[in-house]
């Protein structure tokens, strides 16, 4: 973990001109995991859609590891942002994630189909894949949507919030998922929560956004630990 | 039977009329599932209307252009064509340039609405001699159709059939979820604008055809019946256009067989299968409910 996957320099973000978070500057290594907290408000899905290039920065510059375009990132937005009225079944929304890398007039195919199906097996549901997406539960839509992220075939993950409006089992299970993937695939994770437990002992690092400011720290020297199993620590916070 | 067999009849007297205005129930509602699937329905109102406004201001210059120079012989269909496409297509970019804002949406299309119809009643008030006909293609003249604007309509019908089919994944993709579509480095303006074209394109030559009522119409009604019965995007897409076209027909044979106005008589009836298909809809799910207690 010594390759910086993305740098930022001394990056200036907001909206409209007004910053909301100025003088940032941090590195994200390659495998690591990494938790942006911060109270609400604070700017920690600012700092997440900047660096996924949503909202332009104002001042500073972002630096990545690898090619934006020909291998972008999966992304994990907050489920509930998604418009209910799109006829879609799960195998259609986790499809969505390969047309990352297919050109215009290039089809869907049987190796889009093949990864789609099996991203969905990584999540555990496979089973579902003909089922309409807006009827599952608020856990399962997440989970799906990270098997829309891995069906990119990223380098890094970066979810919004993945277990907003989640009950705290299926909570649990999604924290249980992601950091599985980091740690059996390698993959680069960044995760905005406000929620101090459901990343005690998983994050490597912690980005503290607060104040108009963002700083990172080794997550050990953040979080103290309180339980031996983060999972039951978050169960007995709900 | 007999009207359904003389209407069916090579030499059908109205042939090219019952063509082109299945054709617009064919491919409206392939547009018009964007204006629901994207919630633009008050736009599928509003631009019928411009569109409308557009001919109208063809029919003004029209008037100006042959008292000036008596010469000319200027095809008022051809003209009026081009008024409603140009007009369309401007308002059309001009919404979709603010849609960000999407706070004051309805406000925006509101106004469009408005002014359209205000500046269509202004253009015929301007024009002492609007002819009946230019009226008539106002309010939509499809016992006008003839074998050119058949031909024409095939075509560019075709052409945005094809747009749809070619690039309905990354219609799919801004559509539903806009922020991976930039976070994947597409081009989401342009995506936007094409689609925009193809809607621009088919409405004002369905409010040539129909009218804008009957337009607006089949934008909206076929969709949103397809969609209580559907659960993928094709099927979604096809279920609309295949109601839309089998209402148009089966309008066609009722305004033919009972002396009706083609265009209500068409609406109407895509209006009672919507109602038919969620009545059968909610009396299956409260059965399946029932049955589950």
């Amino acid at each position: 973990m010594h390759e910086a996957h993305i740098r930022l320099q001394d990056l200036s973000l907001g909206y409209d001109g007004r910053a909301v978070l100025e003088h940032v500057s941090f590195a994200i290594e390659r495998g690591e995991f990494v938790a942006l907290l911060g109270p609400n408000g604070a700017g920690k899905t600012t700092l997440l859609r900047s660096v996924l290039g949503l909202i332009p920065v104002l001042a500073g510059r972002i630096e990545f590891g690898f090619d934006r375009f020909t291998s972008p990132p999966g992304y994990v937005p907050q489920g509930e942002k998604l418009n209910p009225i799109f006829p879609l079944t799960v195998l259609d929304v986790v499809l969505m994630g390969t047309y990352g890398r297919l050109a215009p007039l290039h089809p869907v195919g049987r190796r889009q189909r093949q990864c789609a199906a099996a991203c969905l097996d990584q999540v555990g549901l496979a089973d579902l894949a003909g089922q309409p997406f807006w009827e599952l539960s608020g856990g399962q839509q997440q989970r799906v949507l990270i098997a829309r992220a891995l069906a990119v075939e990223p380098g890094i993950l970066m979810l919004d919030e993945p277990t907003a409006g989640v009950d705290p089992d299926a909570a649990v299970s999604i924290m249980e998922l992601i950091a599985q993937l980091n740690r059996d695939r390698g993959l680069t994770v960044v995760l905005v929560t406000h929620q101090l437990q459901i990343v005690r002992r998983l994050a490597h690092s912690v980005v503290w956004v607060e104040d108009g400011r963002a700083h990172k720290e080794p997550a050990a020297s953040v979080l103290a630990p309180e339980s031996a199993n983060p999972f039951r620590a978050l169960r007995g916070s709900e | 039977m007999t009207t359904l067999i003389e209407i069916l009849s090579p030499d059908f007297l109205l042939r090219q009329a019952l063509i082109g205005s299945v054709l617009v129930g064919l491919i409206c509602p392939l547009v018009g599932v964007y204006f629901v699937l994207r919630r633009m329905i008050f736009l599928g109102v509003a631009l019928p209307q411009v569109s409308a406004a557009g001919i109208a201001f063809a029919a003004l210059v029209h008037q100006i252009i042959t008292s000036l120079y008596e010469h000319i012989d200027l095809s008022e269909r051809w003209l009026a064509t081009i008024g409603s496409m140009s007009f369309t297509l401007v308002g059309l970019l001009v919404l979709a340039a603010f849609e960000r804002h999407r706070e004051t949406v309805e406000a925006r299309i509101g106004i469009a609405y408005a002014v359209a119809a205000a500046a269509t009643m202004l253009f015929l008030a301007a024009n002492p001699t609007a002819e009946a006909h230019m009226v008539n293609l106002l309010k939509g003249d499809i016992l006008a159709t003839t074998g050119l604007s058949l031909t024409l309509m095939v075509g560019v019908f075709g052409v945005v059939v094809l747009v749809l089919m070619v690039f309905r994944k990354e219609f799919l993709l801004v559509s539903f979820d806009r922020d991976l579509a930039v976070v994947f480095g597409k081009r989401v303006e342009l995506w936007d604008i094409l689609l925009y074209l193809m809607i621009g394109i088919a409405i004002s030559l369905g409010v040539m055809t129909a009218g804008p009522i009957v337009t607006f119409g089949f934008l909206v009604v076929p969709p949103f019946t397809a969609r209580l019965i559907t659960r993928r995007m094709l099927t979604f897409s096809l279920t609309s256009a295949g109601l839309g076209a089998m209402t148009a027909f089966a309008g066609f044979y009722c305004a033919y067989r009972f002396d009706l106005p083609l265009g209500p008589a068409e609406v109407v009836l895509a209006s009672l299968v919507l109602v038919a298909v969620w009545t059968v809809n909610r009396v299956h799910h409260l059965i399946g409910r029932w049955r589950a207690t």
